[in-house]
């Protein structure tokens, strides 16, 4: 890495080291926020090519942008049309892509050169939003691990958190022929003749096929005290609030893990930092449990109106946009196509923005693709 | 402060009485509006459907056609009247229900009424029928014999809410063709219709005790299998999926029209493109884009821009979105949903993206919001666009070649605006209408259709009837039955 690079991440770690456990209310690290959202946003201009452009065009420079809301977000687009790097991609140590199923040369890619600052990102935030009452725990995942799919974020992930944060009982069930189910379950049954707390992790849709084996055959888990569940990703369809909530009614008949026991982790390929539902926090400290989401301090959250990308008020849903100082090659600023709803303490998480329906008689482009030229949306 | 308002969104024959209501409630500037709607069962819709059939069989059906017609015309010479109370009330209602601008609804609708006139619906009848006596009883068939039109007893509309307007039209076809009316209004725009079915009482009690329109929410079965039982035909207007959902549920004995997703487009050549010209075809088209958002299938959504003008295609479309701008200004397009506003902010990365990557595309766009958007290409190409004022313009070498890339879109063309040299019409028409256009029609005028119209390419009432001839021998012969022949 260059000079410029390595002074930017040295930055960056030593807010992240700063600020890496709890909940930071957002006027405390203000000012240190933007001064370093300005400095790394100084870097991006100057470093990212593409990125200079996209700002160009909105005539938005490192001269004129004086507080980090004024940065321009890059939208997730961006990250499948251009290559967003500030370091040289032929050099770098890791790349995320999107699954990106329509079309594979139309992947989201976020550059890695070296992934010391996503690592410490990761670390603390898990701590504090998933083992706020633990130091380590018996992981069990039912996603693949980093060996299987280098590419995913997701994967990089739940590797790292069981090197960091598993007990030596910690173990991947899911391997080149999918998820172990039998493997699992006798893994499971140990944990629950041990009365020893499990976590499981993986995504949302991983637990549906799971879920449904057990009922098939009849088996239900009495879990330790202290087990817990993590899910990313959510549901793709409308129903997905309700298909959350039956998803959290099968977790405690099937694994004797309540509501209070789960947390919903949001991250993004496009990201360098993950964003938690706040419920294992408040859960283990006070009595009122706080589900709305939020991130680190070195993480900014805001939804914006739809039409103007301005932010909204509290209470107000608009599209959400991330500032993760972590994402310090590619942009700092994301404009996701997520719907959201700011709320007093983070924002509720509404899900994709589908594609627009036509009232009438006209039709709107992305549904003439969908259903007239058999082609997907690009 | 603000009022409450409730306004009944249904128009129902008076025998008709209902318990459970619906509400809708729309905000306006100082006044909450409540639309109120019969919350129906199943048994309702056939009850209904039953009583407008017989208050059409004992009277509806023994008009004549001319008599319907002046009946028409009488409603529609009070809706242009401006101070008609029923007009002010749609004026000022249609924009706090649809969003559009207030100015632009009510110069929309005295356009489109006037084309209701008692000349218009001759020159309409005249249009598919050689005589429209027919519809009255059996007429004399050059070839011989006579033939006589029935319409369908009683006739189920399912209406869309993009523009408002159209439902008057079905209604009034319906009317021409002497059916009982079940017409189901959709909740983005329930009110016209109901307006203009008090008129029509207004000027003939019994006429319009033969109509019942009322919203429900699309797709329930019930409801809508009921409405179909009890229908001798149905007309659908909206998406592809609400017309593909009903087609399955008719039976094929039926008659079954269906005006579903459409999209439109404008060729432009160099001949209105010279420096007298230049400015008021883009002024044209800029209105055509604008007015009601470009919801109307009828509207565009891709341009091709010839070269060789005295403007360049790329000026043009700088020039077009000023103009979008300004229109803008003067009629401010409606508030979007965050999945509509979003469609739009897309497509604008999409294309600035491939812009900063040098490719042949620009943007021009309203800075601080998605009022409208010009995405202009430098090769020639098609389209669709995510509506609500944004829009394709492609450059063009040689319009007669290029229009070459509706082709895949067959199946969802309808009209095209177009502003070439006379010696041009020809081939150029003849191409488009290979390649699935219906409708040619003049820039600045793609949202008018006229009356009479081959609607997407179709008839409207002769799709509806059936005929019934007398053969020539059989009167010849029956001759030989009269008593007192020689």
């Amino acid at each position: 890495m260059r000079e410029a690079a390595q002074q930017i991440t040295q930055d960056i770690l030593h807010f992240i080291d700063h600020y890496h456990l709890g909940v930071h209310h957002p006027k405390t690290v203000e000012t240190e926020f933007n001064t370093l959202a300005l400095e790394l946003f100084r870097y991006q201009f100057q470093n990212n090519l593409p990125y200079k452009k996209f700002c160009q065009v909105r005539r938005r420079t490192p001269l004129t942008v004086k507080h980090w809301l004024d940065i321009p977000p890059m939208p997730i687009q961006g990250f499948k049309q251009l290559s967003l790097s500030c370091e040289p991609i032929e050099e770098v140590r890791a790349v995320f892509m999107t699954s990106g199923t329509t079309n594979p040369e139309l992947k989201g890619k976020n550059y890695h050169p070296d992934l010391s600052v996503w690592d410490a990102s990761m670390e603390g935030p898990f701590k504090t939003f998933v083992l706020p009452d633990r130091e380590e725990m018996t992981i069990f995942v039912l996603s693949p691990a980093e060996d299987l799919n280098k590419n995913s974020s997701l994967s990089r992930y739940l590797t790292h958190a069981v090197t960091t944060f598993g007990s030596d009982h910690s173990r991947f069930f899911f391997n080149e022929n999918g998820l172990d189910m039998e493997g699992l379950i006798d893994a499971l049954k140990d944990c629950a003749e041990r009365n020893e707390p499990v976590l499981l992790m993986g995504a949302t849709f991983s637990y549906v096929h799971f879920l449904d084996y057990l009922e098939e055959h009849q088996i239900t888990f009495q879990l330790a005290k202290g087990s817990r569940i993590f899910d990313t990703g959510g549901f793709k369809g409308q129903s997905r609030e309700v298909e959350m909530e039956q998803l959290y009614a099968r977790f405690y008949n099937y694994f004797n893990v309540g509501r209070n026991g789960c947390v919903n982790m949001y991250g993004m390929t496009e990201m360098s930092s993950q964003i938690y539902d706040q419920t294992l926090l408040t859960a283990s400290e006070t009595d009122s449990v706080i589900r709305d989401k939020t991130g680190p301090a070195w993480v900014k959250t805001v939804i914006l109106d739809t039409n103007t990308l301005d932010p909204v008020k509290i209470g107000e849903t608009g599209v959400i946009a991330h500032y993760d100082l972590a994402n310090w090659n590619s942009c700092l600023g994301i404009l996701t196509e997520d719907l959201g709803c700011k709320t007093e303490h983070g924002f509720v998480l509404l899900g994709r923005i589908k594609g627009s329906e036509a009232r009438g008689c006209s039709i709107a482009v992305d549904q003439l693709l969908q259903s007239n030229l058999g082609g997907g949306q690009r | 402060m603000t009022i409450a308002e409730e306004i009944s969104i249904y128009k129902v024959p008076k025998t008709m009485a209902f318990t459970q209501f619906s509400e809708a409630i729309i905000e306006g500037e100082r006044t909450v509006y409540h639309l109120k709607y019969p919350s129906l069962t199943s048994d309702d819709i056939q009850q209904m459907m039953n009583v407008v059939e017989a208050n059409r069989e004992s009277y509806l059906a023994s008009l004549t056609t001319q008599e319907i017609v002046e009946k028409i015309d009488q409603a529609i010479q009070k809706w242009l009247d401006p101070d008609y109370p029923l007009r002010r009330r749609a004026e000022q209602l249609l924009p706090v229900i649809t969003g559009y601008d207030k100015d632009m609804v009510r110069l929309e609708l005295k356009k489109y009424m006037r084309t209701f006139r008692k000349k218009e619906l001759l020159r309409f009848l005249d249009e598919e029928f050689d005589q429209p006596a027919m519809l009255d009883e059996f007429r004399p068939r050059k070839s011989g014999g006579m033939s006589r039109a029935f319409g369908p007893n009683t006739l189920f509309h399912v209406f869309s809410g993009n523009v408002p307007g159209v439902q008057i039209w079905s209604l009034i076809m319906g009317l021409l063709l002497k059916s009982a009316t079940l017409g189901k209004t959709s909740l983005s725009e329930p009110l016209l219709p109901v307006l203009f079915a008090q008129s029509l009482e207004e000027v003939d009690e019994k006429l319009a005790e033969t109509l019942a329109i009322l919203p429900w929410k699309g797709g329930t079965a019930e409801l809508e299998n009921a409405a179909i039982a009890n229908a001798d035909a149905v007309i659908v207007y909206g998406s592809n999926k609400t017309v593909e959902t009903m087609r399955q549920r008719v039976p094929l004995d039926k008659p079954f029209l269906t005006y579903g997703h459409k999209i439109s487009f404008a060729v432009i050549g160099k001949e209105a493109l010279t420096p007298d010209l230049y400015y008021e075809t883009i002024y044209k088209l800029a209105e055509d884009i604008s007015i009601y958002d470009q919801q109307s299938c009828l509207a565009p959504q891709s341009v091709f821009v010839e070269q060789g003008g005295a403007i360049s295609p790329k000026q043009f479309a700088q020039i077009l979105a000023s103009e979008l701008g300004r229109y803008h200004k003067k009629r401010p397009r409606a508030r979007l949903t965050d999945e509509e506003a979003m469609a739009i902010q897309k497509l604008r990365d999409r294309y600035q993206f491939e812009a900063l990557q040098g490719d042949q595309v620009e943007v021009y766009a309203s800075q601080t919001n998605t009022a409208w958007t010009v995405v202009y290409h430098e090769e020639a190409g098609f389209e669709g666009s995510p509506l609500n004022r944004s829009i394709h313009i492609f450059s063009s070498e040689n319009l007669e070649r290029d229009v070459l890339s509706i082709k895949p879109y067959q199946s969802l063309l309808q009209s095209c605006g177009l502003a070439v040299a006379p010696d041009r019409l020809f081939t150029l028409a003849d191409r488009l209408g290979h390649y699935g256009v219906n409708r040619i029609c003049s820039v600045g005028e793609m949202n008018s259709a006229k009356p009479g119209w081959h609607h997407d390419g179709g008839f409207n009432l002769l799709d509806l009837v059936r005929i019934v001839d007398i053969e020539r021998d059989v009167e010849q012969k029956m001759e030989a039955f009269d008593p007192d022949v020689e």
